[in-house]
């Protein structure tokens, strides 16, 4: 390889790693969510703003409710995409502020907006 | 072709002599009155109103309101010849097996037969209310290359379908009275009369029989009319003003012995914007919205309905749901649509919504009731107060059915539902009503809890019928026209038989 083509490289690797530190450290793609004792269920949310936003109402559905209460509910029942669409062939839906959901959708809306 | 004859033309104190006499001119009075054209009978069909509106004919219908907010008693009816029909949506379903039942879950409910017993006049009603084909609830096929229903989950609602009255130069639907009027003329056994007010069903002193009805008109002569047999078609209102009214004999009014005429009035409550649908896929047939014509002619629309089972299983009653307009999501909505679809593993990405309306069923009430005035309308009759209720029950019957609605949406996962009422308040700030007025003079085996028997012969009165809604004992929450006019079409058939 030539010299000029190494110094290329490493000028294009070196700012790449600092855009992404920036987009990193300024959360240029999104909201950015420090670590938790839950993100082994939080992980299964694919955009947490929208389920933080909607868990609000569905956190006041569910007095008494916290984080932790909700994540140790939760970790007892499993993966969240086959339990949402278990729940409505079970009857298990509940109602937040007039939407019909599933029971777990709440719950996992709960624990992104509880955290 | 003989004309209409009109009432203000006779000589005082005249006295018609007929084999029947048909109080009232609107789909009930002429449906009967052609259905008996050609049986040899001489039958006299009495018109209050004109062949068109006239306001101070409108006016005789006016009347008081107490209980909850309600149509005006002059504004939801009409009085000239078609009567109600004059302003109907055309807006056509038979009723449903089950709105025959009797049913723990709802009070006073359940007709003395089942359907099989107007099944057979269906047909002749479709024709006459002139819907097309009869299609209805097999429309899943028919329409399906106009688009398919919405995939729900097992439960307890699903896609039923509304047939319409045919269309006119783009406007719904069949009036009877115009429709109907020379049909009328030209039966050669028909006499129609209009500007003719019955006042006053005069019972023979034992009461069991109908001597003469005092008629009177707004010009201001008095006649009498002797039938061999009557019939009150004049509406759910107007049949129980008549009965109350006419207490000479009867001092609590016509077949009213039991104090029962005029209670468990109805209509269908049509609150606006019950919920959004939100479908992921943003894809409706374009059905549910409005109402699309086959090539064989049939109008069809859907709605959304409950099933039997479900009815019977949570105690809820009839419904039917209808998609109204595209509406935005707002930012919330929007979080609710997104966590859900994604929890579901869909793509929501090109989700639309849309506000439901509906037509619900009213549980009975005896206490929903029109009761004399002390109101005196210009022909000296006593005016009506309406005493409306609702219950809250009746919203949670609903709101159970919306709520089923919404799981079989996310069982399917095609979409899901808001509710957008929960309180009394928010439901009857939404409300409008159908001006199906039903159940003022039901029909019962049992003189103790019906007015008119399963013939709809007033019950203790030999020659007194009762045809129209105004005898159905529960409502459904199919629109009453085509039904009454089939159960109009059985009483035709009954009156033949006894009146040979």
């Amino acid at each position: 390889m030539k010299r000029r083509g190494f110094l290329t490289g490493v000028a294009v690797a070196v700012v790449a790693a600092a855009g992404g530190a920036a987009a990193w450290r300024f959360h240029l793609f999104g909201p950015y969510y420090p670590p938790t004792p839950y993100d082994d269920l939080l992980k299964q949310i694919a955009d947490r703003e929208p389920a933080r936003i909607f868990g609000q109402a569905a956190l006041r559905t569910m007095p008494g409710a916290n984080a932790a209460s909700l994540a140790r509910a939760l970790r007892t029942q499993g993966n969240l995409t086959a339990l949402a669409a278990r729940d409505p062939a079970n009857g298990h839906v509940v109602e937040v502020v007039g939407w019909v959901v599933p029971e777990t959708v709440a719950r996992y809306a709960a624990l992104a907006a509880a955290v | 072709m003989s004309s209409l004859l009109d009432a203000r033309s006779l000589p005082k104190d005249t006295v018609l002599s007929t084999d029947l006499a048909i109080i009232g001119g609107g789909p009930a009075g002429i449906t009967l009155a052609l259905a008996l054209a050609n049986s040899g009978l001489n039958i006299l069909l009495l018109e209050a109103g004109a062949t068109k509106f006239e306001a101070h004919s409108q006016n005789l219908y006016q009347g008081s309101e107490s209980g909850v907010s309600y149509v005006p008693l002059d504004s939801g009816r009409l009085r000239y010849l078609g009567g109600g029909t004059n302003h109907w949506g055309g807006w056509c379903r038979p009723l449903d097996e089950i709105d025959f039942e009797s049913r723990a879950a709802v009070p006073y409910s359940g007709w003395p037969f089942t359907r099989k017993e107007i099944e057979p006049y269906f047909q002749r009603a479709q024709q006459l209310v002139e819907a097309g084909p009869w299609i209805y609830d097999a429309a899943d096929d028919a329409m399906s290359d106009l688009g398919q229903v919405i995939k729900l989950g097992d439960g307890g609602v699903y896609t039923s379908w509304f047939q319409f009255s045919k269309t006119r130069n783009g406007i719904l639907p069949t009036h009877f009275g115009a429709r109907y009027q020379n049909d009328l003329k030209a039966a050669p056994h028909v006499t129609p009369l209009i500007n003719a007010n019955v006042t006053g069903i005069r019972l023979a002193r034992d009461g069991g029989q109908v001597d003469h009805l005092d008629c009177a008109t707004l010009a201001g002569n008095g006649f009498t009319v002797k039938p061999r047999y009557a019939v009150l078609a004049a509406g759910a209102i107007e049949n129980a003003r008549l009965m109350l009214a006419s207490d000479d004999v009867m001092t609590t009014g016509v077949g009213n012995g039991n104090d029962l005429v005029g209670r468990f009035f109805a209509d269908h409550p049509i609150p606006r914007n019950v919920a959004t649908l939100v479908v992921f896929d943003g894809g409706l047939a374009p059905f549910y919205a409005n109402a699309l014509t086959l090539p064989n002619g049939a109008i069809l629309r859907a709605a959304l309905s409950p099933n039997a089972q479900f009815l019977r299983q949570h105690g809820v009653v009839g419904s039917l749901t209808t998609v109204e307009n595209d509406v935005k999501l707002d930012p919330f909505a929007t979080a609710a649509v997104e966590t859900t679809a994604e929890a579901l593993g869909v793509d929501a990405s090109h989700a639309r919504a849309f506000s439901l309306g509906c037509g619900m069923e009213l549980l009975p009430d005896p206490e929903r009731r029109l009761t004399l005035s002390g109101q005196r309308d210009a022909l000296g009759m006593p005016r009506l107060n309406l005493n409306m209720t609702i219950a809250d029950d009746d919203f949670a019957r609903f709101r159970l059915t919306l709520a089923e609605l919404g799981r079989q949406l996310l069982a399917a996962r095609s979409g899901m539902l808001h509710l957008s009422y929960s309180t009394r308040g928010e439901w009857l700030k939404a409300m409008d009503w159908g001006n199906h007025h039903m159940g003022t003079t039901r029909m019962h085996d049992d003189p103790k809890s019906g007015v008119v028997d399963a013939d709809s012969k007033v019950h203790g009165v030999g020659n007194l019928y009762v045809a129209g809604s105004s005898v159905f004992p529960t409502y459904g929450s199919s629109n009453p026209t085509m039904n009454l006019v089939a159960l109009t079409l059985r009483l035709g058939d009954h009156l033949k038989k006894v009146m040979a």
